[in-house]
């Protein structure tokens, strides 16, 4: 490496054991030895000491006069590769991929054929997808290192990410010509066979593929791989035959593969239905153990041959007593006709079970002998999960209370329970059995996760941190921890805890700590680049990569995502006071007396106001601490993360642009989210508060190309069309904007005015769907205030019988909010009585009351029961008897 | 019920099946490390909405002192409660076992399991032919003894993939937390291409 501006040999012998000191990590030994250079007055400028002296800094994790010292360095010598390859390394430390990849290329200007520089500037190029650069610069470090296999498989990559599946083949190709011996078992070389089978698979040149893994199958070790493939090549090319036999190899290797069987039946073309639950039978014969054969035709068969295999299934299940039972067959409820025959064959096991102990009169009469006594708990179990999935909450309150009567320690009742007042919409009842099945087995973390989401829906949020930090490490709070661990769930469930509660900035803070959870799992990907190219498992490398391109697409990103959009709306549609606005009232035209208390009302408050503020600031200060040592804990294992600001709720809430920042999570599904029409109705919304009516257009158009009879966009196009009519009356607009638009609204409602478009569409879901019905209301009200009671009468008239929970809940809330229609409380507060009636169960329907009173008595009932029990161990006590409490029952069983 | 060999798109949602079953948790660059270095070894169970349910986690390891080859190990193993005595654990364990013989010439299977996971361990004894090789004293975070077990592997090696299976009852969580895993979680965030 010539340097633009050489060192003598002595300095020269310096700068090299520098290198040698970064490379080790021995970062004080390197600042010596950059002072050794730096203090003899002819180099006190030498650049790439400089530079180097940066990066070492870097390495103790003393960012900013990195940067001075590295900025430094390059000034003084713009012509050396070191000091901008120096630069690139500092700036990927800091994740500024971009910025890095330039210092890269000019680093490359002075030393064009740099190995290092040239594989540190590909891995940028494939973490930020530049997939033409990355090619580039794989073309070039092939041209220099034809030798090295990694050479050839990056090259080879390089095309398969572009998509030219031909020019990778034959890379690889020319590759595997050129090696000559191939040891027996080796891993390395089996992944790579298998890799260029997959790129001959995406560019469907099937029957090569198939030419080429049965040509190497001998030196392929992943036996599954070649089975699977094989098997699937045969029936695209249609030599079924040949995949028979596979398939019933795979099917014994596994008898649990949904996809095995599936093709299996093509393969020997069985399509009948009645023809396929026969060969399920075979399969039942020859896996006895296995659940597919016996689970499978249960999708497939019809009417009276379903009812036998249903009832085939079901009672072995519940024989056997397995508590997936319900939700292995949840799925078929779907289909109205399934569910009733299931539904009706449960109600005949239960009704013989109770009477005989058989499942059916004809096994009572023919003699046969009884189930086991279990089988009727687990009957009452499948019977309350049914009418619960049917939303039928009291037949299914009925069936759980007999079992739980019957078996009271075993916990999977318990939960179904808590479920059913979950779907009832009463989660403080949920919550309480969650609680009672998690003090049964306390050892469990599945329940006692169960247990803190549903304290979450109860809004319970402190509660739920407690019964987490149970099973989270000690010394760490259970919020940091769980954070740490990335725990997305629970931290979802927060935001939208928070968010119900209107505490926004805390909501906000749990959204963004999931986003942040996002981008250090693509930030992950970053090591694998080398990593799998030199372990070879480019299959599921090429699988990271196109995971980490769609991250975002998953749906805990939509869900936090969505409700940060939703509190960051909400903060821009009612601001927070600012904290410094002080109440300002008009003192002279008070009565002394009420003078009095005034003063006497402000001193509190500013007293109250001093305590807070010094909590506040010491809380800072602990933050602080916090933060610094946590900063230390960091830089003591990774240097190179950059610092991320701290989330503070109260900074958050008072944000300037809070649409911007909604925009923030917005893209994300714009991007990957598109199929789902929520994420268009969301934009919707952002882009209606700031008044952009084209992006409101677009919208609109992609919403409506998801699902055009979707109840909200209808509203959607309504408010559009009186925002372009608003738009238009204050300033003209641009020829080509006024073309699109035209356009547009032409095609969205013709020649119709929106008062004829909201009539007709009144008209005609007026009976039919309460949503529907609900936007049009809404519609009607929007373009005319007027006629707010019409609207209002629209929706509270619907025959209330016919609603879902959800639904009832949803035009409540907007009737008792008013921000749709206006303040109605007298209409909101009469709804609310009429939802009580139908939805007996949910909270939100009943009186605060009549829930304290509830609470009082419950609070009692439990201190009764606690007294009575001490008097009992008393009495246990002198008479030296030992009584079991459920609790050691539950712990024994 | 599907039980299939995990793909990278299927490991956040093991990591997610983990936080909801187990107390020995890792951030999600573990699980790609696992993935990504043993892409045949770890398997999911999903439900018929494709939702996980359960799955297993899985790695080689090298040669112990006066061994010539490599193991495998179970990193983690869950199965959410609420599709327990399905004998699900007990086939993703199989499977694991199976991959492990096949493309990496596996000897035996280890794994570590708390004292106190009656359950568990039943199943690994059992079950799965495993054996108490030692007990691993304070071996878990909150100072738990663990027991490290083996099942031998050559009699998979021998009859080519037809896994024997007994059923396997209740259903329970193995797993793997010692200190220098933890570390290996922390530790892959350098640049150096020292991955892991």
């Amino acid at each position: 490496m010539p340097s633009s501006d050489p060192l003598p040999p002595k300095e020269a012998a310096l700068f090299r054991k520098l290198l040698k000191c970064y490379e080790m990590k021995q970062y004080k030994n390197g600042l010596k030895l950059a002072k050794q250079i730096l203090s003899n007055p002819k180099f006190t400028e030498h650049g790439e000491t400089l530079a180097m002296k940066g990066l070492t800094l870097n390495g103790l994790g003393r960012r900013e006069e990195a940067y001075k010292y590295v900025r430094m360095g390059l000034r003084n010598d713009l012509r050396s590769h070191v000091c901008w390859h120096v630069y690139g390394l500092l700036q990927r430390s800091d994740k500024k991929y971009d910025e890095a990849i330039k210092c890269y290329r000019n680093a490359l200007k002075w030393e064009k054929d740099n190995l290092q520089i040239l594989k540190d500037l590909s891995l940028l190029q494939i973490q930020m997808r530049d997939l033409e650069g990355y090619k580039e610069t794989r073309h070039h470090l092939f041209t220099l290192r034809p030798s090295q296999h990694a050479s050839w498989t990056g090259f080879a990559m390089s095309y398969h990410l572009l998509g030219e599946h031909m020019m990778a083949n034959n890379i690889l190709e020319t590759f595997s010509q050129s090696q000559t011996s191939i040891e027996a078992h080796d891993y390395r070389q089996s992944e790579l066979l298998l890799y260029q089978n997959q790129i001959l698979i995406e560019a469907h040149q099937l029957q090569q593929a198939l030419d080429h893994l049965l040509k190497f199958e001998p030196q392929i070790v992943d036996k599954l791989a070649v089975r699977e493939t094989l098997g699937d090549l045969y029936i695209k090319l249609k030599q079924e035959d040949k995949a028979v036999p596979i398939y019933e190899s795979l099917i014994q290797r596994n008898p649990e593969n949904v996809l095995y069987y599936k093709q299996y039946m093509m393969a020997r073309r069985v399509s009948s239905p009645s023809d396929i639950v026969a060969v399920y039978r075979e399969f039942q014969q020859q896996y006895p153990r296995a659940l597919c054969p016996r689970r499978l035709p249960l999708d497939i068969a019809s009417g009276e041959e379903f009812r036998v295999v249903a009832d085939e299934y079901l009672r072995r299940g519940l024989r056997k007593g397995i508590p997936p039972l319900f939700v292995n067959v949840r799925s078929l409820h779907q289909q109205p006709e399934k569910a009733n025959i299931i539904e009706s064959l449960t109600l005949q096991y239960f009704e013989n079970l109770t009477r005989s102990g058989h499942f059916s009169r004809e096994d009572a009469d023919a003699g046969m002998p009884v189930e086991p006594a279990s089988a009727l708990v687990w009957t009452a179990l499948f019977l309350a999960q049914h009418y619960d999935y049917m939303r039928d909450t009291n037949r299914a309150l009925e069936y759980i209370n007999v079992a739980i009567d019957h078996t009271p320690t075993l916990i999977e009742l318990l939960i179904t329970k808590g479920r059913i007042f979950k779907h009832a919409g009463d989660a403080v009842e949920a919550y309480v059995w969650l609680e009672e099945a998690q003090s049964m087995d306390t050892a469990d973390r599945y329940i006692n996760s169960k247990c803190a989401k549903y304290m979450l829906r109860a809004n319970m949020i402190t509660e739920a941190e407690e019964i987490c930090a149970k099973f989270t490490r000690e010394g760490v709070s259970a919020m940091d921890n769980l954070n740490e661990m990335q725990c997305m769930w629970f931290q979802t469930e927060c935001a939208l805890a928070f968010q119900r509660m209107g505490r926004w900035g805390e909501a906000l803070k749990k959204c963004h700590e999931v986003d942040r959870h996002f981008a250090e799992i693509i930030e992950d990907q970053f090591d694998f680049h080398t990593y799998c190219m030199r372990k070879m498992t480019l299959r599921a490398y090429v699988g990271l990569l196109r995971l980490e391109d769609v991250l975002r697409r998953h749906p805990f990103y939509f869900k936090a995502a969505k409700c940060g959009i939703e509190v960051y709306m909400r903060l821009y549609d009612k601001p927070l006071k600012s904290e410094t606005t002080i109440e300002e009232i008009d003192i002279e035209n008070l009565p002394p007396s009420e003078l009095k208390k005034l003063r006497s009302k402000q001193r509190k408050a500013k007293k109250k106001a001093e305590l807070e503020s010094a909590q506040a600031a010491q809380a800072q200060v602990k933050r602080e601490q916090h933060q610094k040592s946590k900063q230390q804990a960091n830089q003591e294992t990774d240097p190179d993360a950059p610092q991320l600001d701290e989330l503070i709720p109260e900074k958050l809430e008072r944000t300037d642009e809070p649409l911007e920042k909604a925009i923030e999570f917005l893209k994300p599904l714009q991007q990957f989210a598109k199929e789902r029409i929520e994420t268009h109705l969301l934009a919707f919304e952002v882009y209606y508060r700031k008044n952009k009516l084209l992006l409101m257009l677009q919208s609109i158009l992609r919403a409506r190309a998801v699902d055009p009879e979707h109840p909200v966009l209808h509203s959607c196009i309504i408010r559009f069309m009186k925002a372009l009519a608003n738009a238009k009356k204050l300033e003209p607009f641009n020829e080509h904007v006024q073309q699109v638009l035209d356009k547009a609204t032409k095609e969205l409602i013709g020649t119709k005015t929106p008062q004829q478009l909201n009539d007709e569409f009144i008209a005609k879901h007026h009976a039919t769907s309460i949503l529907h019905l609900y936007e049009g209301a809404r519609g009607l009200y929007e373009l005319d205030p007027s006629k707010k009671q019409k609207a209002i009468k629209l929706i509270t008239s619907f025959n209330l019988s016919k609603m879902r929970l959800e639904e009832a809940v949803q035009v409540y809330t907007a009737l008792r909010d008013g921000d749709i229609f206006g303040e109605c409380e007298k209409e909101a507060d009469e709804y609310k009585l009429l939802c009580q009636q139908r939805f007996q169960y949910a909270r939100i329907f009943r009186n605060i009351e009549e829930l304290e009173a509830q609470l009082q008595e419950k609070e009692a009932a439990k201190l009764r029961a606690e007294e009575e029990q001490q008097q009992l161990n008393h009495l246990d006590t002198n008479e030296m008897s030992v009584a079991s409490t459920p609790a050691s029952i539950a712990a024994a069983s | 019920m599907n039980i299939r060999c995990a793909k990278p798109d299927d490991l956040m949602t093991m990591q997610h099946c983990n936080l909801l079953c187990l107390p020995e948790n890792y951030q999600m660059k573990y699980y790609f490390y696992h993935g990504l270095t043993w892409p045949q070894l770890s398997y999911v169970a999903e439900d018929d909405k494709g939702n996980i349910v359960g799955y297993v986690l899985a790695k080689m390891e090298e040669p112990e002192p006066g061994e010539e080859s490599k193991h495998g190990h179970i990193t983690s193993l869950a199965v959410k409660r609420s599709y327990r005595r399905l004998g699900l654990a007990q086939k993703l364990m199989n499977q694991a076992s199976q991959a492990m013989v096949e493309c990496f010439n596996a000897q035996y299977v280890s794994l570590h399991v708390r004292k106190s996971n009656r359950a568990a361990l039943n199943l690994y004894t059992n079950s799965l032919k495993f054996k108490i090789i030692e007990v691993e004293p304070k071996y878990y975070a909150d100072g738990e003894d663990a027991y490290a077990m083996r099942r031998d592997l050559r009699e998979l090696a021998e009859d080519d993939g037809k896994p024997k299976s007994k059923d396997g009852g209740d259903e329970v969580s193995a797993h793997d937390h010692s200190k220098h895993l933890h570390r290996g979680a922390h530790n892959h965030s350098g640049h150096d291409g020292h991955c892991c």
